[in-house]
């Protein structure tokens, strides 16, 4: 079956195709991947249970099961309701198998849309209730089934999450998500939930009428059972969607300014969305899939779910040849910007941490940016008032030196000078138990100089978290070749167990991200030198995609920090680095950036004084090359050179150290596809 | 007859090793937006990051508290677990009114010899800045007509009944500080004593003077003991001390319970004031095997009752039977901290201890003796830096043994006196 014919197919002709053999395959029997259990009161349990596996996925074999056991449900008259459920701890159906579509053919991508479809609609038509249990990740395909059902009603399990996260992977629901969605919890919720993809836990997604009830886990069964009896719940007319088409311009509008059109899956979605509100289903789901075939054309969803996978892999992956060892608490020196960020993310995390500093002042300052912290997460509905208490009773405080050798981590977060860090390390070999790790968050140090100020330099590791901690998900972790397996093995999980994407590089310096990120910045700077301005180098980036031009990036590091980093990389690399004398100027000047209300902008109260500059647009696409180039140079460099393990944690890192443009897939990719290098 | 067998078993010897407190402020001032679980909290988990001792080792905590908040029912539970205490260890809390943080520690040594545990977290906590207010038995009463009613009109009808006077609030403080057998407030008491053993208005503001130039002087010492509050104000020093006190003004301030004739004054009496303490306590063969480093040993310790309306002369009795126990001669001491509830209460308990006539009005057979009165509360006491009722008796602990350590001494006693006519006192040893 070829392409066209696949995505004009006309949807009245669905049912009939469903039941043509040569398409749907009769599954063996018994099912693999289910189980269907009739109960004397006449409800059938379908549970999803894929064998050897911890999760369930949806691909052809899975739906063509699942389809199976409808008809037979269809034909069985015992049946007067259906329930679904995962028979999986933590997972209830994790969505598509994205591996798999990854790896497809475009024609078998949308074959599977097209099924998917079909067996869905199938259960919609289904004359008879309906109940999604769910319990565990609810994402993805995996919600749209639900979709298709009357009722869904969730465990209060913190693994509880709903979400359609597609528009992230460049693609997006097309498996009824973006038709069903709407009608059930109004157009702008459903705009919000599938153009951010972002995930629920339980209670939220009650909130948002995702679903209807929240109970215990153990109670779900039964809760099932009484709906049945219960009247089927019907849509409730949504007058916002009266004004669907107004409310997708503005959407879409914003979404346009936002993302510069970088990422078509989101405008897309939001346009599938609006369109399919109205009239049939089959209208919209016609609409998906032509959506999602126009999509996976480009490259970019390629990318992004290759990124993706690199990212679980790191997330998930453990050290090889190491003893991961739990970290129960940790000390954390300095309650500056980043000691208390990282204070406070460890705390957030159930890790009882010990802030110190040289005074109550600092402790006291560090508490309340810490307090701030959490009160802003707090308003955002993203903990609740027993999590901000939890956080805020697991961090204590010392001005006093005090013994540390029952933690297993101190993280020294002081001032960036090697003689201070020295005179720390120092300090806390003499306190600390003999393995405890020793880490530090330098962002430009020598790791190795300070590990030999310490007896057992193999517990020392660099753990560079970025500013503001809470938001970066990077974290670089800093290796010396002295450093013990065991200590590098516990330290990735940690960070792991954060929540953090860790990327183990080798001492060097500038490490990895700074390192590829300063010789853009001087060259950026060097450019607007020869003069081009300012405004119009940081447009072309932000047309290449990158979130914050680097310009305004110098200013919001501090044109200070960017000089002492880039001497610091300069000394280090004689030869190579573009050489400039007008940071070291404005710094002279007093001019470092937003801090001080004027670098290469001028702020007043921390907001920008708009310039007045033109922008010369034909001009941006040699400035992208330009620097762009110097991005992927640097990091192809530091992949020969072994800072990182593979391309793969090079292209990870300055996706989310520096947000390096993801549908791109990182900057060695990026050289690679476009061939500006040799690879 | 039973034949048991002798007891072979030595008796545990409690050591005290290592003590925290937050600063003792003033109601209504620097610690007020801490409730009492906060206070607690803050002195436990400074306790815990000072000693950096694995909270797995504590066996139980146990607290004194007096004004135990509604929300936090054994609010010794409620700090141990947020201070980071595991969760399969036990918690208590303990009411013995003013020697609840005293009674705290005795009680780990009972159970430390009945061999229930070897490791204890002790202490006190008390914001009496968040005593709550109540409301009289009749406004309950028709507050839950109101919450029975099945409808609007029933509702609005129960309404009707309430009366002004319904909606004055009972101040929880207030009925705290008075004793229901006698029904005398706690200065009423401490008047009792002014008038039965003679002690003048300028006796008293001499003693509270004293108290707050003497607090005054220990600052150093006293800041030790203090794991600072930090918030916005970074809070490390107790907030009463005056040191510009004196007998002008002390003597400005008007008798607060006898407007008439009394001597009493808020300048004279102990202040009203949010703290808590905790202390780590091992027996002697713990701390020895854990390699700590105690401070002080508990020697002995006694709990006696008196008169409810003289409550003020209880740690008479009570020194008298600690002394006894631990077999030590009153000027054997050299460190007394007997708390200040009252300038009127700690002279009169002076006067008994030597006085012949005198002790035996406070029901003892004969005087205990000459002792040195320059060595009772060389740091100040309650009346300059405040008595946080559930609090007190480990802060006396604490202050007693860090006196000792300052100046090389050797033996401290320490006593209280009870609302509603009890004493308690305890023999310390330093080590």
């Amino acid at each position: 079956m070829n392409l066209k014919q696949n995505i004009l197919i006309q949807p009245k002709a669905m049912k009939t195709l469903l039941n043509c053999p040569s398409i749907i395959h009769d599954p063996p029997m018994p099912p693999k991947h289910f189980r269907l259990d009739v109960d004397h009161d006449g409800i059938a349990w379908i549970t999803f249970d894929s064998p050897k596996s911890s999760v369930n996925v949806w691909n052809e074999e899975t739906l063509r099961e699942f389809n199976h056991l409808l008809e037979i449900i269809e034909h069985d008259t015992r049946v007067k309701a259906l329930v679904l459920r995962s028979a999986k701890e933590r997972i209830f159906i994790a969505g598509a198998d994205i591996k798999a579509i990854r790896n497809m053919q475009h024609v078998r991508v949308n074959e599977l849309i097209w099924l998917g479809q079909a067996v869905f609609d199938r259960l919609a038509r289904l004359r008879m209730p309906k109940i999604a249990a769910i319990n565990g990740a609810c994402m993805g395909g995996g919600f749209e089934v639900t979709l298709a059902c009357d009722w869904r009603i969730a465990s209060d399990h913190d693994s509880t999450k709903i979400g359609l996260p597609e528009t992230q992977l460049g693609i997006l629901p097309a498996w009824g998500g973006s038709t069903r969605l709407s009608r059930i919890v109004g157009v702008r919720k459903a705009l919000d939930l599938i153009t951010t993809g972002k995930l629920l836990n339980a209670n939220a997604a009650k909130r948002a009428g995702l679903v209807s009830y929240v109970v215990a886990v153990e109670r779900l069964d039964a809760l099932a059972c009484s709906l049945v009896r219960q009247k089927r719940p019907c849509l409730r007319f949504r007058f916002e969607n009266l004004f669907s088409a107004i409310i997708g311009h503005l959407a879409k509008r914003k979404a346009l300014e936002k993302t510069r059109g970088l990422y078509p899956s989101v405008t897309k979605a939001v346009e599938v969305v609006t369109h399919a509100v109205h009239g049939e289903i089959e209208k919209g789901l016609l609409l998906e899939r032509n959506a999602v075939a126009e999509l996976i054309k480009g490259r970019d969803s390629a990318r992004l779910i290759d990124l993706f996978f690199k990212r679980e892999e790191a997330n998930k992956r453990p050290v090889s040849g190491g003893t991961a060892l739990p970290i129960h608490d940790a000390t954390v020196i300095g309650a500056g910007v980043m000691g208390a960020g990282i204070a406070h993310i460890l705390a957030s995390r159930g890790i009882r941490v010990l802030m110190t500093d040289v005074s109550n002042d600092s402790l006291a300052r560090g508490l309340e940016r810490i307090q701030g912290l959490v009160g802003d997460a707090r308003r955002r509905r993203l903990v609740t008032e027993v999590q901000v208490r939890d956080t805020l009773d697991r961090i204590s405080t010392t001005h006093v030196p005090v013994p540390l050798n029952r933690h297993h981590l101190v993280i020294e977060a002081a001032t960036e000078s090697m003689e201070l860090k020295r005179k720390i390390f120092a300090d806390l070999a003499a306190r600390v138990a003999e393995d405890t790790i020793l880490a530090t968050n330098t962002s430009a140090l020598s790791v190795s100089d300070l590990a030999k100020t310490v007896p057992n330099p193999e517990r020392v590791i660099g753990l560079h978290f970025f500013n503001p901690v809470h938001r970066m998900p990077l974290v670089e972790i800093i290796t010396l070749p002295e450093t013990s397996p065991d200590v590098l093995a516990t330290v990735v999980s940690f960070v792991q167990k954060l929540g953090k994407t860790p990327v183990v590089v080798k001492d060097s310096p500038g490490f990895l991200v700074n390192r590829i990120l300063v010789p853009y910045l001087m060259e950026a700077v060097r450019l607007h030198e020869s003069g081009i301005s300012v405004k119009d180098i940081d447009e072309a980036m932000l047309e290449f995609g990158m979130p914050m031009g680097p310009m305004r990036l110098l200013d919001e590091i501090g044109l200070d920090v960017a000089a002492h980093v880039a001497k610091t990389l300069a000394s280090a690399f004689p030869d190579r680095f573009s050489h400039t004398d007008a940071l070291d100027k404005m710094v002279n000047e007093g001019h470092l950036g937003k801090k001080t209300g004027q670098g290469f902008y001028r702020y007043e109260n921390g907001k920008e004084i708009v310039p007045t500059t033109h922008s010369d647009l034909p001009r941006h696409e040699s400035i992208q090359t330009n620097l762009a180039l110097l991005i992927s140079q640097e990091a192809m460099r530091c992949l020969k050179e072994g800072i990182a393990r593979n391309a793969d944690d090079i292209d990870l890192a300055m996706v989310l150290g520096t947000g390096y443009p993801p549908f791109r897939g990182g900057p060695i990719t990026f050289a690679r596809d476009t061939g500006i290098i040799d690879y | 007859m039973w034949h048991s067998a002798p007891n072979t078993m030595k008796t545990p010897s409690l050591v005290i090793v290592a003590a925290a407190r937050t600063p003792f402020s003033r109601a209504g001032t620097d610690l007020a937006h801490l409730d009492a679980v906060e206070l607690g909290r803050h002195a436990v988990s400074a306790l815990l990051t000072r000693t950096g001792i694995d909270p797995m080792l504590v066996d139980e905590t146990i607290l004194g508290c007096v004004g135990q908040p509604p929300e936090a029912m054994n609010i010794a539970r409620v700090i141990a677990l947020r201070a980071g205490l595991p969760e399969s260890k036990p918690a208590m809390t303990v009411h013995r009114n003013c020697a609840s943080g005293l009674e705290a520690l005795t009680l780990a040594h009972a159970k430390m010899c009945a061999g229930q545990g070897e490791v204890f977290v002790v202490g006190g906590t008390e914001s009496m800045s968040n005593m709550p207010f109540y409301f009289s038995r009749p406004a309950v009463e028709k507050f839950t007509a109101m919450s029975r009613a099945r409808d609007f009109t029933g509702r609005a009808k129960a309404a009707l009944h309430f009366r002004p006077a319904d909606f004055a609030p009972v101040i929880g403080l207030k009925l705290g500080l008075t004793d229901p057998v006698s029904s005398l407030n706690m200065g009423q008491t401490a008047e009792v004593l002014s008038r039965e053993f003679g002690i003048t208005r300028d006796m008293q503001d001499a003693f509270a003077m004293r108290s707050h130039l003497c607090a005054t002087q220990a600052n150093h010492l006293l800041n030790q003991e203090i794991a600072p509050v930090l918030g916005r104000k970074v809070v490390a020093t107790d907030n009463g001390v005056r040191a510009d006190s004196s007998l002008e003004k002390l003597g400005k301030l008007k008798a607060l319970f006898d407007t008439v004739v009394g001597t009493v004054t808020a300048g004279n009496s102990s202040q009203i004031t949010d703290g808590a303490v905790a202390l780590l306590v091992a027996t002697e063969e713990a701390a020895a095997a854990h390699n700590w480093k105690p401070l002080g040993r508990l020697v002995s310790y006694a709990a006696t009752g008196c008169d409810p309306a003289r409550m003020g002369l209880g740690p008479v009795r009570a020194l008298d039977a600690a002394l006894h126990r631990s077999g030590w001669k009153l000027d054997d001491a050299d460190v007394f901290e007997i708390n200040e509830a009252f300038a009127a209460q700690v002279l009169a308990v002076m006067k008994c201890l030597t006085d012949p006539s005198s002790a035996r009005r406070a029901g003892l057979e004969a005087p205990l003796g000459e002792f040195d009165p320059a060595k009772i509360n060389a740091c100040g006491g309650a009346i300059a830096l405040g008595h946080p009722v559930g609090a007190t008796g480990a802060r006396l602990v604490q202050t007693a043994l860090n006196q000792l350590h300052a100046n090389d001494g050797k033996r401290a006693v320490i006593s209280l006196c009870v609302g509603g006519g009890q004493g308690m006192a305890a023999c310390l040893e330093a080590l």
